[in-house]
């Protein structure tokens, strides 16, 4: 989404983007196809993906999305806190 | 296609071992290369997903051999051939061609 409100808020849960694109990409692979919860907003930004193959891009929202270690290694009590473009991200709830 | 750059979580690597009172840069070169990345995309010659993309492209094996400044010289001297600002050649240093 490039332009308008905001699809997601604080507390909101969302799965990650499962695919494994063909070039740069700044979804960490650890981090596919995982559900967390959106903590905050952090700016707008081109996405990453298209201006590292000379594309452009509207700027889109960029969401810090919290996981629980164990749901993306298996272990661990801690959390891990990903920065992620609006565009790798789907409502938990819709299917994949 | 997960690159090379792409270990976070991936077992199987040594422990990052921290170096108290680490410098900025170990070298002068590396101080050389660091303002040549800044002052090529503040003139606009790449951006810096371009030069990420250029650095996770490497052959993995030099990948996984060089040091943090010497991937971003390599992203460098990558991109600016793609660019079309300077030949290969001219970037090793042999303008004359031999």
């Amino acid at each position: 989404m490039s332009t308008g409100t905001d699809r997601f808020a604080p507390g909101d849960r969302v799965r990650t983007r499962a695919t494994d694109p063909a070039g740069h990409t700044r979804l960490p692979r650890y981090a596919r196809g995982a559900v967390g919860v959106v903590v905050e907003r952090a700016g707008r930004h081109p996405l990453a993906d298209d201006r590292a193959r000379g594309v452009a891009g509207d700027a889109q929202p960029v969401w810090h999305v919290r996981f629980a270690a164990a749901d993306l290694f298996g272990a661990g009590d801690h959390t891990v806190t990903v920065e992620l473009w609006d565009d790798y991200l789907t409502p938990a709830e819709e299917p994949r | 296609m997960s690159r090379i750059n792409d270990v976070g979580g991936m077992a199987g690597f040594p422990p990052v071992v921290e170096e108290p009172d680490e410098p900025p840069f170990h070298a002068d070169w590396e101080a050389h290369v660091f303002a040549l990345n800044g002052a090529l995309i503040k003139r606009g010659v790449y951006d810096l997903d371009e030069f990420r993309d250029a650095q996770e492209r490497l052959p993995v094996q030099q990948y996984l051999a060089a040091s943090y400044y010497e991937r971003w010289f390599a992203a460098i001297t990558t991109l600016l051939a793609e660019k079309g600002v300077a030949t290969p050649e001219e970037l090793a240093g042999d303008e004359h061609g031999h």
